[in-house]
């Protein structure tokens, strides 16, 4: 009869960062369990708690010995395992190395008709708390972290210094040894409210020992904590707050006896755009802002302390100076800025490089200048928006040599647009300046204006075209410049309708950095520049079901284009799940068509070699050729693929009742003609031998 | 639960500490940790890591402890005396302990304790913030340390320098003189802080010792500073500082490298450093700086230079 015992392990650290030791504790169920059950150790529940400063294992109905264990191998038989002479062979002993057993013991055993060598392994039930220490040991070496650091002498690597180790199986300790530190019994409180040691006098009594050490020991516990703090704090002050997850998970792990308390700013910051004060305090101070029910920012916000509750006076007014300090220099930067115009901040963008061998962001504003009035151009805007454009793209980024931008990163675009509108700029400019960046990622905002699609999309392309002209496009999981996202969003943009040929943008892209001289293979950059288009265009289609041979039929008629390729992907898709019986039928006759189509015979028909059957083919395809040319005039590509549909009836008669191969060999000729037009017809629509036949 | 509790006293009446008496008194402290204090570093330095006593003794076996006030030069973060926070000339207190201690981070507090701050009282956290500095080919991990949500030091575990597995690792802690001081003395601006008191009540604050300082070396830094003589003066000390490894004298060659950083920091500050040249003149500094590590480690470690670690450490 074995007794269980509670196990627990805690290893003292110093401050491990916030994101890191949330990982941690979500790795760490897993590696106690394959630790112990790589040791055979019989056990129950685990349970993980973390803080900062410690990482806990307890791990519920832990025997005091692990089961002996008999294991039996079947070997070779014995008429190979033995040589004439009785001696054992290659194979017996190659077998009884396998299984750490010795020649000698092997047994011999009849099974079915045949003698075969049999070895036994026995494995002895073991004292687990002799196991502990080495099992114990390998989980802190288990545990990977993003970065690591050894200290003092050690050679071991940690996410920061470990300074202490707890190891209890109930009263014995175990005696882990790690980094030149044994195991002991003594835990350590929080840093300054009950520093400890702390004496714990069974494993299971560790989180209790630690709780009036002033530790909340679990991630759960803490934010629990840090949100009923804040709805009072809601309460109190009449103001709700915005906790996003990340920041509210850092500031959950940077404490362990979070105690929520309410700031407050002189009402005069809040002249100071709103974004800044955000920035100012959510990034750098982790404090939550607080709104009123305007959802207008209020000059109070939450701070999660882990000082002393009684020292709340203290800890709040420390804190009070600080934001003081970051909106002082805020408004004294938001000020500064504006005392000279958004414009005259151009010419010091030659201080911010852009990318090294594409210059600085000064040249890459002249560029997209003209990337933009490409663009206004082709989409037709008028004077007043075109004028717009050349100004917004002008001024976009400006911003970034703006004292505001330089210290609050997060605010660009948003202050070229608080700055533009003070200089006297129209507001669609303005707005455009604060739009360009957009849509940062998949599914965000586009931006809002016809004047900030094209700047955004000349920004974008611009960075597109000059990166992969030196040779710095993205590779496998290396986009580094996020062109892929760059890409997503201009697509976004033309799919969204705004008018204008990618080709023709990428041409002008590359015709000025060619200008400007940097040197590339024009035609080499110029299609994998297209390549990755019609990649990404691939992935949103799949991504949005499309099924992939309609869009291989599609891109098989050779346009290059987004927004065409996206809106007959989606056409020839719906017209397929619509009718799939006329499209399944109409590409397996395409694809007939195509095999026996001979293109060296031209398609010059003579009608009068023509029976009943082929006159009706002749006068469908004559009639579709000119329904498809009409319809693509206009881009009604759906009223394209319905002329073809019209010929699925002709041609399926003309294959059931007509002999193509016949003898004579005009006969022959003109037929096969006749199913060259019939290809053609489809050329500039979809290449339907490229779609596999829809499921029935 | 939180009556237990006891609250350092609070001295309401008492003065708080001048500049110079935290100075003094983190002296003391580091010195009585076992730590030689050292006085500041007779070169142009952007910061107290960059004093030799700091970059070059953190490699090698041997146990090292020093601590000094490290004077420091950033030409560009000059406003003319007119920005409370920013100067172009500030002061850190620098400590250096290899191997490091286990209990560092309580003797850390303890400093702060010995300067006025009752970290009992407060709310004092360590902040991830790892450091890495391209042009020493150096890197740790660590944290800043905030008091009530301000950063007044920066604590770093060494592990490379100069391209070198620091093996023991060092432990660097480098405050910022003003800003605590600034808190403590409860002062909006640098410039009023009160950097001493004599017995007849005559203070002289650091408005009194430094804001003419401010404004010449901003002018100087920015508007007068003759960049031909800069770029000369770059050039010339990179061929010095290889001339001086060459003769194996990594300490002298080290100076060199300072002065290279400062003319570069002057050039880039008159705004005649293009942005797309920053890149090429960094990594030429970085180059003097990985060599002048390579000869200690040679010439006074008295290791002969590792290739494999070396190569190594270009990959990261």
């Amino acid at each position: 009869m074995t007794n269980v015992h509670t196990l627990t392990f805690e290893i003292g650290t110093e401050e491990i960062p916030a994101f890191d030791l949330h990982k941690a504790t979500l790795a760490l169920p897993q590696i106690t369990e394959q630790a112990l059950d790589g040791a055979r150790i019989p056990h129950g529940d685990i349970r993980v708690l973390t803080t900062p400063r410690r990482l806990i294992v307890m791990v519920d109905g832990v025997a005091d010995t692990t089961e002996a264990l008999d294991e039996v191998f079947r070997g070779p038989s014995v008429a190979i395992a033995f040589d004439a002479d009785g001696n054992p062979t290659k194979a017996a002993s190659g077998f009884a190395r396998g299984k750490g057993v010795a020649v000698e013991d092997l047994e011999r055993r009849v099974e079915g008709d045949v003698e075969y060598v049999f070895a036994t392994r026995s494995l002895p039930a073991s004292d687990v708390a002799e196991l502990l220490p080495e099992v114990l040991g390998s989980i802190i070496s288990a545990i990977s972290w993003p970065k690591s650091c050894r200290w003092g002498r050690t050679h071991e690597y940690f996410s920061r210094p470990v300074r202490w180790l707890v190891a209890l199986l109930d009263e014995q300790v175990i005696p882990v040894e790690f980094a030149g530190l044994v195991a002991s019994n003594e835990t350590r409180g929080h840093r300054f409210l009950a520093p400890g040691p702390h004496k714990v006098p069974t494993a299971a009594d560790l989180p209790v020992v630690l709780e009036s050490a002033y530790v909340l020991t679990s991630e759960q516990a803490r934010e629990q904590a840090i949100r009923a703090g804040v709805a009072e704090a809601e309460q109190t002050w009449n103001a709700h707050a915005e906790l996003p997850e990340k920041t509210l998970l850092e500031v959950t792990n940077l404490c362990e006896y979070p105690t929520v308390l309410v700031g407050t700013f002189d009402e005069e910051f809040l002249l100071v755009p709103e974004e800044i004060i955000v920035d100012a305090m959510l990034m750098h101070q982790r404090y939550f802002p607080l709104y009123d029910d305007n959802h207008k920012l209020t000059n109070h916000f939450i701070l999660v302390s882990n000082g002393n509750p009684a020292c709340a006076e203290t800890i709040i007014d420390g804190n009070e100076r600080v934001v003081r300090a970051r909106l002082s220099d805020a408004k004294f930067f938001y000020e500064e800025d504006l005392k000279h115009a958004l414009d005259t901040y151009v010419d010091r963008l030659d201080e911010v490089v852009f990318q090294e061998s594409l210059g600085t962001m000064r040249k890459k504003t002249e560029r997209v200048v003209r990337l933009a009035e490409h663009l206004a151009k082709d989409a037709g805007l008028d004077e007043v928006e075109s004028a717009d454009v050349a100004r917004a793209a002008y001024l976009a980024k400006a911003d970034l040599v703006t004292n505001a931008v330089v210290e609050f990163t997060s605010v660009q675009g948003i202050m070229g647009s608080y700055y533009a509108t003070a200089a006297g700029e129209t507001d669609q400019v303005a707005q455009a300046i604060a739009d360009h960046y957009r849509p940062r990622f998949a599914g965000d905002d586009l931006p809002e204006s016809i004047v900030g699609r094209i700047v955004a999309t000349a920004d974008k392309l611009d960075t597109i075209c000059g990166l992969f002209a030196v040779g710095q496009g993205p590779t496998g999981s290396s986009d580094p410049f996020a062109l892929r996202r760059s890409a997503i969003g201009i697509i976004a943009m033309l799919e969204a309708g705004l008018n204008v040929s990618l080709v023709d943008a990428v041409n002008a892209s590359l015709d000025t950095y060619q200008a400007s001289g940097v040197e590339f293979d024009r035609q080499a950059i110029y299609d994998q520049i297209i390549e990755f288009f019609v990649t990404r265009t691939k992935v949103i289609l799949r991504d949005s079901g499309v099924s992939p041979d309609s869009v291989e039929a599609v891109l098989a008629t050779g346009i290059v284009e987004p927004a065409v390729i996206i809106a007959r992907a989606r056409a020839l898709e719906a017209a397929r799940a619509q009718s799939a019986e006329v499209f399944d039928d109409l590409a397996t006759a395409y694809a007939r068509a195509h095999n026996l189509a001979d293109t060296a015979l031209g398609d010059t028909v003579d009608e009068s070699l023509m029976d009943v059957d082929e006159l009706a083919l002749d006068k469908a395809t004559n009639e579709a050729a000119v329904a498809v040319e009409r319809a693509l005039a206009v881009d009604d590509y759906d009223a394209a693929l319905q002329a073809l549909a019209a010929l699925r009836t002709p041609i399926d008669t003309f294959f059931e009742d007509v002999l193509i191969m016949d003898k004579d060999e005009a006969l022959r000729n003109n037929r096969l003609r006749l199913l060259n037009r019939f290809v053609a017809v489809f050329a500039n629509v979809a290449d339907f031998a490229k779609m596999t036949k829809t499921a029935k | 639960m939180t009556q237990e509790i006891e609250m350092g006293a609070v001295q309401a009446d008492a003065q708080p500490p001048t500049f110079q008496d935290v100075i003094m008194n983190l002296q003391r402290y580091w010195a009585d940790a076992g730590c030689v204090i050292l006085q500041p570093y007779d070169n142009e330095v952007g910061a107290g890591t960059n004093a030799p006593a700091t970059t070059l003794r953190s490699l090698g076996p041997d146990t090292w402890r020093t601590a000094y006030v490290q004077g420091c030069r950033r030409p560009t973060d000059g406003r003319y005396g007119e920005n409370p926070n920013r100067t172009q000339f500030y002061y850190q207190f620098q400590v250096l302990m290899k191997p490091s201690p286990d209990n560092i981070q309580e003797l850390y507090l303890g400093s702060l304790r010995a300067i006025g701050i009752d970290v009992d009282a407060h709310d004092v956290r360590f902040v991830e913030d790892d450091w890495e500095s391209p042009t020493l080919g150096a890197w740790g991990l660590g944290w800043e340390v905030w008091i009530d949500g301000m950063e007044v030091t920066q604590f770093t575990y060494f592990q490379q320098v100069g391209g070198f597995e620091c093996d023991p690792v060092p432990v660097e802690i480098a405050y910022g003189l003003e800003r605590l001081t600034m808190y403590i003395q409860g002062v909006d601006s640098m410039f009023d802080i009160v950097w001493s008191r004599g017995k007849d009540g005559v203070v002289f604050t650091y408005g009194d010792v430094y804001l003419e300082n401010e404004r010449q070396y901003s002018k100087f830094n920015f508007e007068v500073a003759d960049t031909n003589f800069l770029f000369q003066e770059f050039n010339d000390r990179e061929a010095e500082c290889m001339r001086t490894l060459e003769a194996g004298l990594p300490l002298p060659a080290y100076d060199s490298v300072l002065k290279c950083c400062h003319a570069f920091n002057l050039l880039d500050a008159r705004g005649v450093i293009s942005a797309t040249e920053r890149m090429a003149y960094i990594l030429r500094v970085r180059t003097l700086a990985k060599a002048c590590c390579a000869s200690y480690m040679e010439h006074v470690v008295g290791l002969a230079p590792a290739t494999d670690e070396g190569k190594e450490a270009d990959n990261d």
